[in-house]
Order: structure tokens, then C-alpha cells, then sequence
């Protein structure tokens, strides 16, 4: 009876925004997976198959669904954190390690420019001094950068450092089995926490919210990239289009597998809205929330400060 | 802070880490990466854990469980952890 009333729901509820639950809180035992109602434990275990699932086809699926546009969401992501050589930051849901990798990439080279001026600056130095000092820093080449990345899922934490291993990261980098809503670090720790496409999939967002305001230090940043909501009628038009009849076909095409990529979709439209979040945010104890649209709203930054 | 005093000091002498040449599955436990060492705290209790090298565990000795670690990485998850049995829990039963 259930499966046949999910299955109704979800042929009614097609259009974005009809079966909401009360923002971010298990309202009652029921919750939404997609556009199926579930229990909060049903929710947890289906998400965590979904990416059971899809951990080996998930870098070659976000290429395919969003044609290689969500490496430049990643890049811009990270350009905006700016960060400098010393940043530790917390990446959750972070998988794959995409943002883990363009982070250690990103201090590198500013650590390489930053040494490169300091060379130029001492010009009346011996070769003996230069040598040493070249020696000194070689060994610190993300001038003691760490990231950590913590996800739920087993299978995409080992996806992400075999890549680590294949790409050749190696220093500054460590992987953590968690739960975003239950994190295992100590209060005050990080300078930055990221959650780049995951905190659609948390089933209790605003304890996610909690957890990453406890675990940054005061002055700490909170970064948030998610689908989010398009305003323009004609864009969402032609967005809803592309979202269910292409992406769970792609799904089924390169992945075998269009059950999840359909939850995929529909969860993107179950997601709180720009101004939505962004109350959610401030509700966990940030201040100066904001955010930046990408692509018209398809995908949004929410930013926040630990102070 | 308090919780460094506590950790398995056999560790450091290790060259290891996500980087070195062991790519599989092997029967050798990995250890963790040791700077995770300083941040890592039982996600139930948020108190200091003890890394034991000779089951590859993290040890929250008050709750009286343990984390796993596989693969070198560090199951920080209630639901994988286990009661040591050294000391028992002291307030009933911490596992769901």
C-alpha cells in the first residue's frame, strides 16, 4: 500500500514544491526521499544506497549531467574561500575529494608565489643561505594546509583515495568515515567547513548546521554549495525539462542505474530555496549569511561566519 | 589540547599515510594519518579518543567502545563501533 501511495504522490506531485515537509526537521516520522515519503530511517539508509551505488560512475555522471559545468562551480567555490597557506579546512561530504584536490591545489600555488617573492627579496644572500632556505620550504610546500574530508558513505571515501593516490596527493590530506549531522571532531577546530553537494542528501540539516558552526574556530567560514532554485519561469521551464527527462535516461545509460539519479533530481527540487537556507543558516549561529547565484539559481554558495 | 598526551607515541617514527605504495586491500592494517590524530574525538561523547595499535582502534575509554579504522580510514560512526569489554560502559548502553 505504501509503494503504490508513494508511487501516486509522485506522479501528482510532479510539479516543484508539493510535498514539502517542514524545512529541515523530521516532521513527524514521515520525511521525503525525492518525492516518496519515507521515515527518517527509510531516508538515511535509500540515500546511503543511492551513493553505495553510484560511487564508481560519479565523477563520469556529474560530467555528463551538467556537460563539465560543475568544475567550474568547484573552482569558483574555492576562489571564493581564497584560501591562504596554513587553512585547515573541513570538507563534509566531501567523497570524491573534488574540493579536497582543488584546495591542496589552490594553497600550493599561492604558497609557490609566496616563496618565489620571498627569494626575490632576499638578493644578497649566500648560496649557502639560499640553499638552506630553499631546503626548508621545499618540505612545506602547502605551508601546513590540511584538509580533512569526512563523508557517511564507505564506498565514496574509497573512490576518493584511490583517486587521491592515482593523482598523487599524498601530504595534507586525510579521509574520515562520518556522519554530518553527528561529526566526530573537537569544538573550535577548522577555519573553514565545506559541504559541496551534500547537504541535499543530510536528513537533518539543521543539525548538520549545528555540527559545522560547533567545529569551526571563532572568525571560522561556512561554506555551502547546493543546487538550488531558479526564478525565471522560462529557465525553470526548460531546467525541469532537462532534469527529468535526461538526466535519469543519462542515469540509466552510463550508470545502469536511473533510480538514483531520478532521487537525485527530485531531491534538488525538495531542497530549500536561496532565502530558505540562508535562514537556516543564521539560525545555527552564523552571521553575515549570504549567497551568490551561479547559472541563474541552479546552483547557489551560501557563506556564513562563526564569530 | 589533553587529548595529544593520550595517543599511541609508536606511531611517529611511521612513514605512512593515504600516499605510500599500498594501493590494496592487504591483510596489514593501516594506521591512521597521525595529524587526524589531534582533531578526531568520539562523535557521541565529543571526548578524546586513544588510538590502540594492536587492534587498529580508536578508544573511547569512558563509554567503553571502540572505533574501527579500515583501510586507514577512521569509522567514526556509532553504529560501527563496539563495546571493549575491558570496562564496562557507566551508564548503560551506549550503542543504538
Amino acid at each position: 500500500v505504501r509503494l503504490w501511495r508513494c508511487r501516486c504522490r509522485a506522479l501528482l506531485s510532479r510539479p516543484a514544491g508539493a510535498v514539502r515537509p517542514r524545512r529541515g526537521l523530521a516532521a513527524g516520522p514521515e520525511m521525503h526521499f525525492g518525492f516518496q515519503t519515507v521515515t527518517e530511517e527509510e531516508r538515511r539508509e535509500k540515500i546511503y544506497q543511492v551513493f553505495e551505488n553510484v560511487a564508481k560512475k560519479y565523477d563520469v555522471m556529474n560530467d555528463s549531467m551538467t556537460l563539465g559545468i560543475h568544475r567550474v562551480w568547484k573552482d569558483i567555490l574555492i576562489h571564493k574561500m581564497n584560501p591562504c597557506p596554513g587553512t585547515l579546512l573541513l570538507d563534509v561530504a566531501g567523497g570524491t575529494g573534488d574540493i579536497a584536490f582543488r584546495f591542496i591545489n589552490y594553497v600550493r600555488s599561492v604558497r609557490q608565489r609566496q616563496l618565489q617573492r620571498k627569494l626575490k627579496d632576499h638578493q644578497n644572500l649566500s648560496w649557502q643561505e639560499i640553499f638552506e632556505s630553499y631546503q626548508k620550504d621545499k618540505s612545506n610546500s602547502l605551508g601546513d594546509s590540511q584538509v580533512v574530508v569526512c563523508d557517511i558513505n564507505r564506498e565514496m571515501l574509497k573512490v576518493g583515495k584511490q583517486k587521491a593516490q592515482h593523482l598523487g596527493y599524498t601530504e595534507g590530506l586525510s579521509w574520515v568515515l562520518g556522519n554530518a549531522e553527528e561529526l566526530p571532531f573537537d569544538d573550535d577546530k577548522f577555519d573553514v567547513y565545506t559541504i559541496a553537494f551534500g547537504i541535499r542528501n543530510v536528513t537533518r540539516i539543521d543539525l548538520a548546521l549545528q555540527e559545522a558552526y560547533r567545529v569551526l574556530k571563532p572568525g571560522g567560514r561556512f561554506l555551502c554549495l547546493e543546487f538550488s532554485h531558479v526564478s525565471n519561469p522560462l529557465l525553470s521551464s526548460l531546467y525541469d525539462l532537462y532534469s527529468f527527462q535526461v538526466i535519469p535516461v543519462l542515469g540509466e545509460v552510463i550508470a545502469g542505474d536511473w533510480r538514483s539519479y531520478q532521487y537525485l533530481v527530485e531531491s534538488i527540487r525538495q531542497f530549500p530555496p536561496q532565502e530558505e537556507l540562508k535562514a537556516m543558516i543564521e539560525d545555527a549561529g552564523f552571521f553575515k549569511v549570504d549567497y551568490e547565484n551561479l547559472n541563474f539559481g541552479i546552483v547557489a554558495i551560501h557563506s556564513g561566519f562563526k564569530l | 589540547g589533553s587529548a595529544h598526551g593520550r595517543h599511541c607515541h609508536r606511531q611517529q617514527g611511521r612513514e605512512q599515510g593515504s600516499g605510500s605504495g599500498s594501493g590494496s586491500d592487504s591483510a596489514r592494517p593501516q594506521p591512521p594519518e597521525p595529524s587526524l590524530l589531534r582533531f578526531l574525538v568520539c562523535p557521541l561523547s565529543k571526548r578524546p579518543l586513544r588510538y590502540e595499535e594492536a587492534t587498529n582502534e580508536l578508544i573511547n575509554e569512558e563509554l567503553g567502545i571502540a572505533y574501527p579504522i579500515i583501510d586507514g580510514i577512521p569509522n567514526m560512526v556509532p553504529e560501527a563501533a563496539r563495546m571493549t569489554h575491558k570496562k564496562p560502559p557507566a551508564e548503560g548502553s551506549e550503542q543504538p
